[in-house]
């Protein structure tokens, strides 16, 4: 064995390099690793707490604004929500108190994304070729720059 | 924005795996393939590859020292790529790289050491002041070069060949596996793609060995033995011809199946992939090659040096480009098609500067020849630290390269 | 213990050492070995030794053991309005060019099939015209599936993906080093790379709402009920009782992910 020591010396130095690393190691994981799966536990709650919800749904609307919400209620437009057209409750309000306008937009192409006639839109949804509605509706001229509002109450919707 | 033909997923356009992960498996494999071509001679003593046995040491271990850079340069957290030491999850084949390639390094720093130990040792005994100390150091401060000695080395080496040849086999195959295992990717999901990788490997390996070879007979002078040449070809012809059987077998076994997959991916090697695949990859670098390296191996007693030379190189170059162009294919090629398996994307835009550019590309294959420089200067690629040959023809002296006669 | 034998040692006197104190250089050495080596796996092992399994709550108030999500769409009643893919960019900042959530477009005949999906639908979609006769056509909202047996899991080599035991898929963002691999795996191209982030993401169910007790944003938005949610684990859940009594189909279920979106009236021509 005289003439291996050169071997030990260079396994003794691979088994040094190997313990600092897995030692090393073991103080790098972090504490909740491992304690439900190969993940880091404490995430969970950190996504649970990414952000507060920015949708309240028409019930949050509706605590403000209660007769928007009672004719909406009554209407074709029952099942669309508040925020469909205004955007998130969040941008809106905080607190209960109001910090921005809820804007929406009311030019034809807010309407026309759902009721415009195109293809593979269920046969009986309320949809309608835009250029027919408005000759149909007595008017003429191209469908930009004419407000269905002026006919359709967007909270009841039906004429 | 990337045209797209058909329909993609939204999230499909994205091409995320670019050059950086065409050049790992390209690194990678030169690692095993020059590891391959050394342990044929270390480990069972195929004659033919005596004088360049070093060489493919040095070379495998140039290239695994940078092995783990373009990883590096692709992770979006280059600073938490220690994690897959640290908290690898092992149900996936990427976390085997911590593991397979640390292993590895030390398998083939330790090989190194063990073959490159007598030069060191006269190193040292020849070297004075901080060169000595540097060289003291790096012989672990032990002076044995006694016979005895050396038959512990080249027991040591034997042993550290036979357990790192199928490390080095499984570094470069578990890459293949990474993407043979992707069940979503019908470009990529077939058992076959370890396999495939592998002998690409082996052939990007040996062809770049040819080419070093020449290259450094040239500048150093000396010929290059004619018959590890001869034998460089045979062992090419071999693996080129069992890499392009297998790389066909796949398509043509989609082809029959006429699998659920077939239509877009005939779609995308007849047009986005028809010049890297079908011209580079198939003809320039499998055709002809094969048609080249035949006459050398079938006609090898009647050529003339130079013309063996010269078909040799020529065909390893061109397989050396067959090998980029077949790991450009299936990293970037299979990215170009949409998984709702309807469309498909124009071709990704290379760039020049930055991470994943062009340039860091050329870089990281440069590397390794200044490293392998720096070995040859500090230490001596061929260098035998003027011992007698261990019995068993270990302690070499090669009639071709660089360096110091045998004593 | 024996009853029969009388005399035991007491425990602590049986673990010294020889009696007379004197240890020899053996025991030191045997000592010295089994300290280094308890102190090397202790060290090793991580930091598992400080942190007892809570029994299911990551959260006050919120039991995540009482829950099994699922999802569930009808392709009949979507109208391609894209309100879900607005309310999710709102909802988790998804940045332009990356979808959380997306409607697909289906136009359909006996020989031809087209399939678009016009900024994923977040602006609705255009009137389209197709060179053959369309017999039938119909839009289908695509999401993170949530797959019980994902690959996208499976791939990820430092464990930064993962699935909650109400059966959520997240992205631990702290964790992912972004090598795209879940990205490659994930079936469905439902995950992405965060431009600004280089971390992976996805559709997370809007896992800060559901564990609130609200809907998921898309499911909140969808004018027409297409979109559902529900728990397999409550009494009474119309979602649930669809999923296990009437005839729901998956995407790509050859691949056996088992996922957790399903799909009513799907079609053979949707992947």
């Amino acid at each position: 064995m005289e003439h291996a020591r050169h071997v030990f010396r260079a396994i003794i130095l691979l088994v040094v390099v190997v313990a600092v690393v897995s030692i090393g190691r073991g103080f790098l994981v972090p504490k909740s690793y491992g304690l439900h799966g190969a993940y880091r536990h404490d995430n969970v709650k950190e996504q649970m707490e990414v952000r507060a919800p920015r949708h309240g749904g028409a019930a949050a609307c509706a605590a403000c604004h209660a007769a928007e919400a009672e004719k909406r209620a009554a209407g074709a437009h029952k099942t669309v929500n508040c925020e469909v057209c205004h955007g998130p409750v969040s941008r809106h309000a905080a607190d209960g108190k109001r910090i921005a306008a809820a804007d929406v937009d009311r030019s034809y192409l807010l309407c026309a994304r759902c009721h415009r006639k195109v293809l593979a839109r269920p046969e009986k949804f309320p949809q309608v070729v835009l250029e027919q509605h408005v000759k149909d509706m007595g008017a003429d001229g191209p469908v930009e720059g004419k407000i269905c509002l002026d006919c359709h109450h967007p909270h009841s919707p039906t004429p | 924005m990337p045209e797209i033909q058909g329909f993609s997923y939204p999230n499909d356009i994205h091409v995320v795996w670019s050059l950086m992960i065409v050049m790992y498996p390209y690194v990678t494999g030169f690692v095993a393939g020059s590891f391959i071509v050394t342990s044929l001679y270390h480990l069972f003593g195929y004659q033919a590859f005596r004088p360049i046995a070093r060489l493919a040491m040095a070379t495998s271990f140039a290239f695994l020292l940078v092995a783990a850079l373009p990883l590096q340069l692709h992770l979006g957290h280059p600073e938490r790529g220690p994690l897959v030491i640290i908290t690898p999850n092992f149900k996936s084949a990427m976390a085997g790289f911590g593991i397979l390639y640390s292993s590895y390094l030390a398998v083939l720093v330790l090989e190194v050491w063990f073959v490159w130990r007598p030069a060191i040792i006269e190193r040292a005994r020849r070297s004075r002041g901080a060169a000595r100390a540097f060289y003291k150091l790096l012989a672990l401060y032990t002076y044995d070069t006694s016979p005895e000695a050396l038959q512990v080395d080249h027991r040591a080496i034997g042993l550290l060949a036979g357990i790192g040849l199928p490390m080095a086999c499984m570094l470069h195959g578990y890459v293949g596996f990474i993407f043979g295992a992707i069940k979503a990717n019908p470009w990529w999901s077939t058992p076959l793609m370890p396999v495939i990788f592998l002998l690409s490997a082996a052939v990007s390996g040996i062809a770049l060995l040819i080419v070093i070879y020449q290259v450094l007979s040239k500048v150093k002078g000396r010929p290059a033995d004619q018959d590890c040449v001869a034998a460089l070809a045979r062992w090419l012809w071999f693996f080129l011809i069992l890499t392009l059987t297998l790389e066909l077998l796949e398509i043509v076994m989609m082809a029959y199946e006429r699998s659920e997959s077939w239509l877009i991916i005939s779609e995308l090697l007849t047009t986005r992939l028809q010049f890297s695949y079908i011209t580079m990859q198939m003809i320039v670098g499998g055709l002809i090659p094969l048609i080249l390296l035949g006459i050398v191996v079938l006609m090898n007693r009647y050529l003339h040096e130079r013309l063996r030379n010269t078909l040799a190189t020529a065909a390893a170059v061109l397989c050396l480009l067959q090998v980029f162009s077949m790991r450009w294919n299936i990293v970037v090629g299979g990215q170009l098609l949409s998984k709702s398996l309807r469309g498909l994307r124009s071709t990704m835009e290379l760039e020049i500067f930055g991470r994943e550019g062009v340039l860091m590309a050329i870089v990281l294959v440069i590397v390794p020849f200044v490293i392998l420089w720096v070995f040859d200067r500090v230490i001596g690629i061929d260098a035998t630290g003027g011992v007698a040959e261990a019995p068993g023809g270990e302690g070499d002296a090669p009639a071709g390269v660089a360096g110091t006669p045998a004593h | 213990m024996d009853p029969k034998t009388p005399t035991c040692p007491p425990p602590s006197a049986a673990s010294e050492g020889a009696p007379d104190g004197q240890a020899s250089r053996r025991d030191f050495l045997q000592g010295a070995l089994r300290l280094a080596s308890g102190a090397f796996v202790l060290f090793s092992g991580g930091a598992l030794a400080a942190g007892l399994p809570k029994p299911g709550a990551p959260g006050e108030g919120y039991d995540w053991s009482e829950h099994r999500y699922a999802y569930l769409i009808d392709t009949q009643k979507c109208i391609g309005c894209g309100s879900c893919a607005r309310a999710c960019t709102a909802e988790n900042d998804v940045p332009e060019g990356f979808f959380r959530t997306w409607i697909e477009r289906y136009a359909v005949s006996t020989e031809d099939s087209h399939v678009d999906s016009p900024n994923g639908g977040k602006d609705g979609f255009p009137p389209l015209q197709v060179g053959f006769e369309v017999t039938k056509s119909f839009f289908v909202p695509k999401i993170c599936n949530h797959c019980k047996e994902t690959p996208c899991i499976q791939v990820c080599p430092v464990g930064a993906s993962y699935r909650t035991k109400d059966g959520a898929v997240l992205v631990d963002g702290e964790r992912c080093i972004g090598c795209g691999y879940c990205v490659q795996a994930c079936p469905y191209g439902s995950r992405f790379i965060l431009p600004e982030t280089h971390t992976a993401s996805k559709c997370t169910w809007c896992y800060h709402r559901i564990t609130k007790g609200l809907k998921p944003g898309c499911v909140e938005a969808c004018p027409t009920g297409a979109r559902m949610f529900g728990d397999m684990k409550r009494d009474g859940d119309p979602v649930r009782h669809t999923i296990e009594h009437d005839r729901v189909a998956i995407l790509q279920g050859h691949l056996l992910t088992e996922p957790q979106c399903f799909y009513l009236h799907l079609d053979k021509e949707v992947r």
